[in-house]
């Protein structure tokens, strides 16, 4: 079925050798020579006017080489959009929540570092705080942003169809709140930076990112440097989950101290800092009114969501819309009115997490389950009826070029036994299915392409240079697998040059699930390109036309009579002669609507194309302690296509951990005045070997994408986006009881089930 | 508080390391031999990125101090292939998809082999519980428990080929 050489077969990844070794260098490994300690003093308060910093003792301690307050900044504000800069990344005259950046040391070593953070003295002016955003959109609500009334940071407005004549025409209508808590991304690795600023204006930075190129730009207009002189380099990442991409004041920091300093500084973060002073996954308040024809197809959607931001913009705009779209993007919505709310608190910052939305779409999937209870439809059959399928366009406009929805969610009854299961396991123990589709790319301007050369050596290896980040999902390996199988190479013949913004060129990075569909197009036009140079001068060597000639297992021959060939490494020799060298080079521009925007205009075309998932989990609720288990996941994603197989159900299986086990049942923050109280991975559970399903069934569906490489889309986000919609499902099966809160937690349970019984 | 000169074993060589009394292992391990194959997640023992063998059973080198492990075999992850020929239980993490972002890896595959050195023939469960002090937040651990059970294989057995 499959006549690729290398992909779509299940290969080891270029970068699990120097991993299982330990030879693989992260941030936090990295030494310079010279190199000092940094760290941040942070604010006591949520909420508080700045009104002088003395850091004089502090300079004076021995072994502090640099200390930098926000008047070292000019006050300059960082935001991803540029109506969205409202972030001092130090700042000037006011913090928003607790623990934020105030004033930061480098120093010789960490003792050192730390004392001088003792020697700082600030001045504050505590100010009222809000920690709700509910009551931070009542008039008289503390104001934490001068420029922006009731805390609204953003509302995304959407409008498709008549939705009054649509709930008007229902057969039935129901509405349903849902909510969710924040909680943390958990990179394993916490977040690190090295910066190093020499005399002649060049600025180095290592730290994880999913965007060499992004943070290069953004840190360039922060400094007001130019773009040559700014270089992010190529470190291992340990893991990102949409954590890594936006712009942190520990990066500006460090390069500040650094500049200062004039040496290399280092800082990494507390597993503390890193849970408050990144970024945490956003809680919400989400009311959902469907409407419904007999049949249980839609006529009418409208949602009212709202997100609790923290005390800056972040990616905001992006946040407030991605469940809702991820919604429009699986079933037919023909009437829709959204409006998606993200509220300014006195509380740290929220981001993209790549299970971004339980509460949200963990509502959606469990109200469509609660429409197909009422009109008497089979949960699976409801969801063939509404789903997504080639051809069609989503509600705000998007054309769905591929779709594997249909046969995703049919792979996944028949996998988990949904026929024999649903409704007919023993009380205690149920089944439930949720589904999604997923965006594979944004609009990103120029950021939204990606670029990729190649060069051949004279031994017949090659170089590739891809701006692909990878922060541990497999994107490195993905792009040599791509290129080796169009240049008839082994994977270990080929060498990725990749993360590193100077060498490589514009990528959008491993942001928005297009590492595959975006920079692997790129670098398989790359690899096409280089070809096509073997080609030609293979065809002169041989006294052949270019049109009669193939590549194969390093060498060139004639299709017709394969015994006329040449190697591979002669040909590279023969063109470095000819002052032809082989130099590769491809691009990629997804075929998105340029005008569309996410507050302004969320209509035209969103992304290249579209991935889709259905997935079916198994639980087993322990009705006297409240205790949910996963016992069994059958997922199935509609990748487009599986270049390495073993990395998509990887992804896949990660995913029934985060989402499956994570987000539905365990992950929380708890909160007192704004402060986090469980700041420690002791406190913060995330699933261990032990709390996940026994059995997980990985179902690939291949809708082979016409525009994708090889027909490949996204699978990142395998499961990510349905999980919560199947455990609470799954949950209602098992024990008769809608829980409308995440995580679903052993005293919510209980709680219904006492509800049930009066 | 006064520092002191310490003799440690780590991975076969022995070191003479001036060491604080509060200084962990890690530290030292990390900040003085440049062994950065252990990872620091936590710093709180929760999270078994810092795992390194002591006497080859698994500790938290971020909850002990380096003054404690005199006279102990120490093993990182970098005495584990020393030669460049990996160890049945990396070319088992490496052959069956088991390594994602790579942080949790040193730890697990550390916490593998000295599971397999007492436990040649683990069941699935006693697997899953062997690694139950190591998060991973990748992969959902059905790789790695995949690989732990393939590498049980080839070290009971030898490598078939």
């Amino acid at each position: 079925m499959n006549d690729h050489p290398v992909a779509g077969k299940r290969m080891p990844r270029v970068d699990s050798v120097p991993k299982a070794t330990g030879e693989a260098l992260y941030t936090a490994d990295l030494v310079l020579p010279r190199m000092l300690c940094g760290k941040i003093l942070r604010s006591p308060h949520p909420h508080a006017k700045i009104l002088n910093i003395d850091t004089s003792k502090a300079e004076k301690l021995p072994g502090v080489k640099a200390v930098v307050t926000g008047p070292d900044t000019g006050g300059v504000r960082w935001g991803v959009f540029r109506y969205t800069r409202d972030q001092q990344l130090l700042p000037v005259d006011k913090v928003r929540y607790f623990g934020e950046e105030v004033a930061a040391v480098a120093a010789v070593d960490e003792d050192t570092a730390m004392e001088a953070l003792e020697l700082i003295e600030v001045d504050y002016q505590v100010l009222p705080a809000v920690f709700d955003p509910v009551e931070a959109m009542q008039p008289g609500a503390p104001q934490i942003h001068d420029h922006v009334e009731n805390n609204v940071n953003i509302l995304v407005p959407i409008e498709v169809g008549d939705v009054e004549k649509g709930f008007a025409e229902a057969y039935y209508v129901r509405e349903d709140r849902f909510t969710a808590v924040e909680h943390a991304y958990t990179q394993l690795e916490p977040y690190a930076v090295l910066a190093s600023y020499d005399p002649s204006g060049n600025l180095q930075v290592w730290l994880p990112n999913a965007s060499p190129h992004t943070k290069a730009k953004a840190l360039a207009n922060l400094f007001e440097m130019p773009l040559h002189k700014m270089k992010v380099r190529k470190c291992y990442s340990g893991g990102a989950f949409g954590g890594r991409s936006d712009i942190f004041p520990g990066e500006f920091i460090a390069a500040l101290l650094s500049r200062k300093a004039g040496r290399p500084v280092k800082i990494v973060y507390t597993r503390e800092e890193s849970f408050t002073n990144v970024r945490q996954v956003h809680s919400h308040i989400v009311d959902i009114k469907t409407g419904v024809k007999k049949d249980g197809t839609f006529i009418a959607t409208e949602i009212k969501s709202i997100m609790d931001g923290g005390a800056y913009s972040s990616t905001g705009p992006i946040a407030a819309s991605v469940p809702f779209l991820v919604w429009e993007e699986t079933y037919r919505l023909p009437n829709v009115r959204f409006q998606g709310y993200r509220i300014y608190t006195n509380k740290p910052i929220r981001g993209m997490y790549g299970s971004h939305g339980r509460g949200f779409l963990g509502g959606l999937g469990m109200q469509l389950d609660m429409i197909a209870e009422e009109l008497g439809i089979d949960p699976v059959e409801i969801r063939l009826r509404n789903a997504m399928h080639t051809g069609d366009t989503q509600a705000t406009g998007s054309k769905v070029i591929s779709c594997g929805l249909s046969e995703a969610i049919q792979k996944a009854a028949v996998k988990s036994g949904w026929k024999e299961k649903r409704g007919k396991l023993p009380y205690g123990r149920g089944v439930g299915m949720g589904c999604n589709g997923m965006m594979v790319g944004f609009p990103m301007g120029i950021r939204g392409g990606s670029s990729a050369y190649i060069k051949f050596n004279e031994d017949a290896g090659a170089t590739l240079i891809s701006g692909v980040a990878d922060n541990g999902q497999g994107n490195d390996s993905m792009m040599v697998q791509i290129a080796a199988d169009v240049l008839g190479l082994r994977m270990d013949e080929i060498n990725l040059v990749s993360g590193d913004s100077e060498v490589t060129t514009l990528d959008q990075g491993a942001y928005s699930q297009a590492a595959a569909f975006v920079s692997g197009n790129a670098v398989r036009a790359a690899a096409e390109d280089a070809k096509r140079q073997l080609l030609a001068v293979a065809a002169e060597m041989l006294g052949a036309e270019v049109e009669a000639l193939d590549l194969k297992d390093h060498r060139v021959f004639v299709v017709e009579d394969p015994e006329k060939d040449v190697p591979v490494h002669r040909i590279v020799r023969t063109a470095l002669l000819k002052n032809k060298p082989i130099m590769g080079r491809g691009s990629y521009m997804p075929h998105v609507d340029p005008k569309r925007e996410w507050v302004s205009n969320p209509r035209g075309q969103h992304a290249g194309t579209f991935s889709f998932g259905a997935f079916v989990a198994e639980v087993e609720v322990d009705t006297e302690t409240g205790q949910v288990k996963l016992v069994q996941v059958a997922g199935a994603h509609d990748c487009g296509f599986a270049i390495n197989p073993m990395a998509v159900e990887g992804q896949l299986e990660g995913n029934v951990g985060r989402a499956g086990v994570g987000a539905s049942l365990l992950e929380e923050h708890c909160w007192d005045n704004g402060q986090m109280l469980n700041a420690t991975m002791l406190e913060h559970k995330v699933p261990l070997a032990v709390d996940m399903p026994p059995v997980v069934h990985p179902i690939i569906v291949e809708s082979m994408d016409p525009e994708g490489p090889f027909g490949a889309k996204e699978a990142g986000l395998a499961g990510a986006m349905n999980l919560f919609q199947a455990v609470g499902n799954a949950i209602y099966d098992a024990i008769g009881v809608w829980i409308k809160d995440f995580p679903i937690t052993p005293d919510k349970v209980l709680k219904a089930l006492e509800g049930k019984e009066k | 508080m006064e520092k002191r000169v310490v003799s440690l074993t780590v991975n076969g060589e022995e070191y003479e390391v001036v060491v604080a009394p509060h200084q962990t292992l890690l530290e030292v391990l990390k900040d003085d031999l440049y062994l950065t194959g252990t990872k620091e997640g936590c710093g709180e023992g929760a999270c078994g990125t810092c795992t390194v063998l002591l006497d080859g059973k698994p500790v938290r080198s971020c909850l002990t101090l380096a003054v404690e492990v005199q006279g102990k075999e120490i093993t990182t992850i970098e005495g584990l292939a020393p030669m460049g020929e990996l160890h049945p239980v990396q070319e088992a993490f490496v052959e069956y998809g088991a390594i994602q972002c790579g942080f949790c890896t040193p730890g697990m595959i550390l916490t593998t082999k000295a599971l397999l050195d007492e436990n040649p023939n683990p069941t699935e469960q006693e697997a899953r519980q062997a690694i139950s002090g190591n998060v991973c937040r990748c992969t959902g651990y059905a790789k790695i428990v995949e690989a732990m059970l393939k590498a049980a294989e080839v070290v009971q057995g030898g490598r078939h080929e």
